[in-house]
């Protein structure tokens, strides 16, 4: 293998490195207009009145719609149900929730135009805990029930639990009294992880013109142009093909620009203005567009004194925010891992996705997970402890294991795991059983290490399709609806595709996602396009291989199988003066040398869990990641220094081991920002640092002294060349690896809720001083 | 409220006629369309928008567009030569110093102030120089070897 | 950015009166603060007076007493990079360089670093350790205040309509300086200070005559404590002081209570620091 398993360099790098890569708000189209909107200043109100009748007189002011343009459309969307209007119609449910908007000649007028609509608002009760909008009694977000259009979501998901629950989902296992019964000891604890920003810096934009009345154009940063494209057909009442959905660079997403965020409304206006209409958040929209749910987690463990768990119980609370979004997949995402990659024979795990009134969240690299993960690697620490046992023995003794029964009842393939947990210990200079002795110290500085390891599904049941042509040169192209959000797909397909063809990588190149053009894809999401879009690449490839091999065989008067294809063209397998050029190919096929020669694959992944009992198949592939971490803390101040940080990722092959080593350190990044800072503070609903002068994300100077990124190679049998995924292996890993360093460093000093701010450390270390540390 | 300006912006000198409420960033983008120069927080935390003016890197989004009266300006479009990219915009692509690539221009005008200023930077001194320039993907580490690469050449 | 119009003036006298001209006009020098300002709408002027163009207005001059004048305009990065300021006043040089990022260093002025009167920031509780004077200009003549006086709370200074900072000066020392700056931040690298702790020795030949402790960003205003004929053991004590003098603003980076007791072990920090370069 030549292509496959290299550092092919990013195809898409000069246009980055010299500033040519166009991003959406590059765009301009003649003729086209700037949005601004008014949002609501409360967290729930009833909308009473919208007056914009002096917004709409205000000279530049083009078109201004509210919810009285919606008449005649379906005016609810939503990834899973159906629950956000394109603008507030009845109430309003979260500070930022969309009143009305306005297209102007220039930005200006637009923010002026805004400033004179008049609305009334007669505000409600609101809720902004996760448990106390779960629980009974609580003020309702949405009276209604939702449709659901997709069948996965209708038959897979427990949707319109009642109340403010959203959705919920149950694994188990066993019986949870035996179990129980069974065990030595019980641990029960609670944890919290407050909402964090995607981050992406390229803030949320869209461009909407509309060709015709029938045809609407888009050009969005969107991880999801094929979703996007049957939400817009929908809202809009076109047929798929009324809309196209174009994606040019995209300037980070993070699972941020996954679902339709502002896209409706740009093309509401766009339609009433009858001009082209381009709509860039401001970074404050952004702070109240989407983020990472919110979580808390209750968990129960019962565990034998050697270390063998034996019973979990645990209940997750996702903050969805406002609306859903893909909120009730998330969560079900989240309860079958909820237990962690261990052996648990007795179990129960139960996800509730909860409507509050915060702005809406969403996917965020690791959906779901980070939440569990952080919640269970601190328990596996803290029972180590309390057995005096090896951190690392004591995970190796209780982890899954090749051809282990999961909670779903599948049978789990190609597990790295202790692979991944081994190496990144080892990767910091783990020394066992010693970790938990006295640690060194010098002055007020104390250090620690700490470990987790996790494992996550990419969503199932999806399908990817892609199609590749061979132009009569040799080039090759690949057409596919898969988003370039900076991981480097466009250069993992080409490796793939050329590899399949024996052609340089350099001869293929690989389309942006256009919905006039390229097929159908899930979503770039889920860390699956390697493993399904390389699947569907890696097959398109072969038919267009086969065609070649066919003509050959035809023409050279040899069998198929005696025949090879490379970057000349086709030859008999060790005479390589009798072969034929592509053009010589084209003639046998056609005659003459023109056209193309196309393949194409619709890879579809079955399965998926029935909502009733949990079992099925969860995932196309599992993947599973570990860190370890070495910490400094200054126990005057709180601050923590990491010192040395490993993330192992089981990727099953690296098609690309570089771009492999960037999506671990960009996840290790994010990752370490939300275990010490990041934190999204509301007050009463209203943002409290909804800025990027308030909220930062690491810099250069954060980033951690030492930080190395290990492969695990456990090739799965379905994956292009036993390629899984990457994406988002590491990130639910590090803040726990961090959070057990810090209370390693700590002697045991345990912090339940993130960030690990320097206060929340000094206050610890205080309680614990005062005699009332609540560890147990 | 307009202003005649004159700068030289990318080797050009121009004569401008500015909005007393444009940013340099604006002027940029919106008036002379060079759309390398990217927008991200609005509030010069975030650096995409890092420009050179006179040789040092500043935030175009906050400095006012008048104020360019006779500076000289530089954007990530100036760098490449006759089809060649600029050293560091070479390094970069050696070392792979990017994923989404929104942040790139910012960090590579910025890389160019720090080496405009000090040519042998060491590690300490990269990482306290552009740790204003944010990049969420995390290449940190492939912009430090980068400049590292430069460094190491005789100049 | 909502609109407005931009005046440029050439002189001060021209300035000063241009901005005494009512609520909604105010001056702007970098735009590194302001403009957020008016860009998130907290602010809404209809004309900005631009004292970027001033002539001759961002000297940095030390005369034979060995006061160190820096006229207002001059850049956070000139400030930090001025051999004059590198020489004499090297801990005013080391908090400067930590101010924000290199490019709103490059565009922000110390004289609207000042006035703007943001807490959360590095120089103003270094320049008050430094006994620093502003000099300010108005329609009705120039006035010269103690910087200490001049900065009465967050956003709150003794500007009056129509005047604006046309210098600061640091006045002459007598004997030698040892100096520390430590700046805390609780999350990354790049937030503003949670913390600006300055701490100062006088030597007068080897002996130690006095001792100042600056806290910064941790309340409306700096916290200035002086003591003369220091000793080491007292630095402590001094420390202590500081923190049960403070009256923290608690915020998202901690409660009042642990910004006290941060004041009390980064000043006894600062303090050891700088005491130990005195005397060593």
């Amino acid at each position: 293998m030549s292509a496959v398993g290299s550092d092919v360099p990013r195809v898409d790098g000069n246009a980055k490195v010299s500033g040519s890569a166009q991003y959406t708000a590059d765009i301009e189209l003649p003729g086209m207009l700037h949005a601004r909107a008014l949002r609501s200043p409360h967290p729930h109100a009833k909308l009473v009145s919208v007056d914009v009748s002096k917004a709409a007189a205000l000279p530049g002011v083009i078109a201004v719609v509210t919810r009285d343009d919606l008449e005649g459309l379906n005016p609810y969307y939503g990834a899973v149900v159906e629950d956000q209007p394109v603008l507030a119609i009845e109430r309003v449910r979260c500070v930022g929730d969309i009143v009305a908007a306005v297209a102007a000649e220039e930005r200006e007028i637009a923010e002026e135009a805004v400033e004179l609509i008049e609305v009334e608002y007669e505000p409600l009760p609101a809720v902004f805990d996760v448990v106390e909008a779960a629980a009974p009694g609580a003020p309702i977000i949405h009276e209604e029930r939702f449709e659901t259009q997709a069948a996965v979501f209708r038959e897979q998901l427990n949707l319109n639990a009642g109340g403010n629950v959203c959705s919920v989902f149950r694994a188990a296992d066993g019986d949870m009294d035996a179990g129980f019964a069974d065990a030595d000891e019980i641990f029960e604890n609670t944890y919290r992880m407050p909402p964090v920003q995607h981050g992406h810096i390229e803030p949320h934009v869209a461009t909407a013109v509309w060709e015709s009345p029938n045809r609407l154009v888009v050009h969005t940063p969107c991880q999801n142009a094929v979703g996007l494209q049957e939400q817009l057909a929908r809202i809009f009442d076109l047929p798929e093909s009324g809309v196209r959905v174009v994606v040019p660079f995209v300037g980070g997403g993070y699972g941020g620009k996954t679902h339709a965020r502002l896209e409706p409304v740009t093309a509401l206006l766009a339609r009433k203005a009858g001009r082209p209409v381009q709509w860039v958040l401001t970074r404050e929209e952004v702070f109240l567009t989407g983020r990472r749910y919110g979580g808390f987690v209750r968990m129960k463990t019962g565990f034998k004194r050697d270390g063998t768990l034996v019973a979990r119980e645990v209940e997750v609370f996702y903050d969805l925010g406002a609306y859903a979004l893909s909120g009730p997949a998330n969560a079900k995402t989240g309860s079958y891992v909820a237990s962690g990659p261990y052996r648990v024979p007795n179990r129960r795990l139960t996800t509730y996705a909860v409507y509050t009134n915060l702005p809406p969240a969403g996917p965020y690299r690791g959906v779901g997970v980070p939440h569990v993960a952080w919640a269970y690697e601190s328990e596996m620490d803290r029972i180590a402890r309390h057995l005096g046992m090896d951190p690392l023995e004591l995970r190796l003794k209780n982890l899954l294991q090749e051809g282990d029964i999961f909670v779903t009842g599948e049978s789990l393939v190609s597990v790295g795991i202790s692979d991944c947990l081994r190496q990144a210990a080892t990767g910091i200079g783990w020394r066992g059983r010693e970790e938990q002795a006295d640690n060194a110290s010098e002055g007020s500085l104390r250090r620690g290490k700490g470990l987790a390891v996790i494992m996550k599904s990419t969503t199932t049941p999806t399908a990817s399709a892609a199609s590749v042509r061979l132009n009569s040169d040799g080039s090759v192209m690949l057409l596919t609806s898969s988003t370039e959000i900076g991981q480097g797909v466009r250069t993992c397909l080409a490796q793939i595709v050329a590899e399949r063809l024996g052609f340089p990588v350099e001869r293929v190149t690989v389309s942006a996602p256009d919905t006039d053009v390229t097929p159908y894809d899930k979503s770039t999401s889920s860390s699956r396009t390697t493993f399904h879009m390389g699947n569907a690449a890696l097959r398109a490839a072969e038919e267009v291989r086969e065609q070649l091999l066919e003509a050959g065989a035809q023409a050279l008067e040899v069998d198929k199988a005696d025949l090879e294809l490379g970057a000349g063209g086709v030859s008999v397998r060790g005479v390589p003066d009798r072969s034929l050029t592509i053009p010589q190919l084209l003639r046998v096929k056609y005659g003459d040398s023109v056209g193309s020669i196309f393949g194409s694959c619709n890879f579809q992944v079955k399965g998926g869990l029935d909502p009733k009992t949990g079992k099925g198949k969860a995932a196309a592939f599992w993947f599973f990641s570990a860190c370890a971490a070495e910490v400094e803390v200054d126990v005057e101040t709180g601050k923590v220094r990491v010192l040395d940080i490993a993330t192992s990722v089981d990727v099953g092959k690296a098609i690309n081991p570089l771009q492999c080593w960037l999506q671990n350190e960009g996840s290790m990044l994010e990752a370490l920002g939300a275990a010490f800072f990041e934190e999204m503070v509301f007050e009463q609903g209203q943002p409290v640092n909804g800025t990027l002068l308030e909220y930062m994300l690491p810099s250069m100077e954060d980033h951690p002294e030492r930080f190395q990124s290990l492969l695990v190679e456990t090739p799965h049998p379905d994956g292009p060349f036993g390629a899984k995924g990457a994406g988002e292996a590491v990130i639910p890993a590090v803040a726990p690896a961090i959070g057990n360093a810090v209370a390693n460093a700590l002697g045991g000093v345990n912090i339940t809720e993130l960030p690990l701010r320097p206060d929340r450390i000094v206050a610890a270390l205080a309680e614990r001083e005062a005699g009332v540390s609540g560890e147990k | 409220m307009r202003h005649l300006i004159t700068a030289t912006v990318n080797g050009r000198e121009r004569e401008l006629s500015v909005k007393s409420s444009q940013t340099l960033l604006d002027v940029l983008r919106d008036d002379l369309r060079l759309k390398g120069t990217h927008e991200g927080c609005s509030v010069g935390v975030c650096g995409s928008c890092t420009v050179l003016v006179d040789g040092k890197p500043v935030s175009s989004c906050l400095m006012l567009a008048s104020n360019a009266e006779g500076r000289d300006v530089l954007t990530i479009e100036s760098l490449a030569r006759d089809g060649n990219l600029d050293p560091v915009q070479q390094a970069f692509l050696d070392r792979q110093a990017f994923q989404c690539g929104f942040c790139t221009p910012g960090m590579i005008m910025a890389v160019k102030g720090l080496l405009n200023e000090n040519p042998k930077p060491d590690e300490a001194e990269v990482r306290d120089y552009l740790s204003g320039n944010i990049c969420r993907c995390g290449t940190y580490v492939e912009v430090m070897a980068a400049i590292e690469d430069l460094t190491a050449k005789p100049q | 950015m909502r609109n407005f119009d931009l005046l440029e003036p050439k002189t001060v006298t021209e300035a000063c009166r241009m901005l005494d001209d009512g609520e909604d006009v105010r001056p702007v020098s970098g735009g590194t603060a302001l403009l957020i300002l008016v860009k998130q709408g907290l602010l809404r002027p209809r004309t900005l007076v631009n004292l970027k163009k001033l002539e001759g207005a961002n000297a940095i001059t030390r005369d034979e007493a060995g006061a160190v004048r820096i006229e207002a305009m001059a850049t956070i990065h000139q400030v930090e990079t001025s051999p004059v300021v590198r020489e004499h006043l090297p801990v005013l040089a080391a908090a400067c360089h930590q101010v924000a990022n290199i490019r709103i260093r490059h565009l922000a002025t110390i004289g609207g670093n000042l006035a703007h009167g943001d807490h959360q920031s590095d120089p103003p509780g270094v320049l008050v350790a430094l006994d620093a004077e502003v000099e300010l200009s108005g329609t009705r003549g120039t006035r010269a205040m103690k910087l200490a006086d001049f900065l009465l709370g967050t956003y709150e200074t003794a500007l009056e309509p129509g005047e604006m900072v046309t210098a600061v000066t640091v006045p002459p020392v007598r004997g030698r300086l040892v100096s520390d700056y430590l700046k805390f931040t609780t999350g990354s690298s790049e937030e503003r200070p949670c913390a600006g702790i300055t701490a100062l020795v006088r030597l007068e030949g080897d002996r130690p005559v006095e001792a100042r402790l600056a806290v910064g960003a941790v309340a409306a205003r700096p916290l200035l404590l002086c003591e003369t004929d220091p000793t080491e053991g007292a630095l402590p004590r001094m420390a202590e002081r500081a923190s049960e003098e403070i009256d923290p603003i608690p915020d998202l980076r901690g409660s009042a209570e642990y910004k006290r007791h941060l004041v009390r072990v980064l000043g006894r920090r600062a303090l050891a620091a700088a005491w130990k370069e005195a005397c060593p």
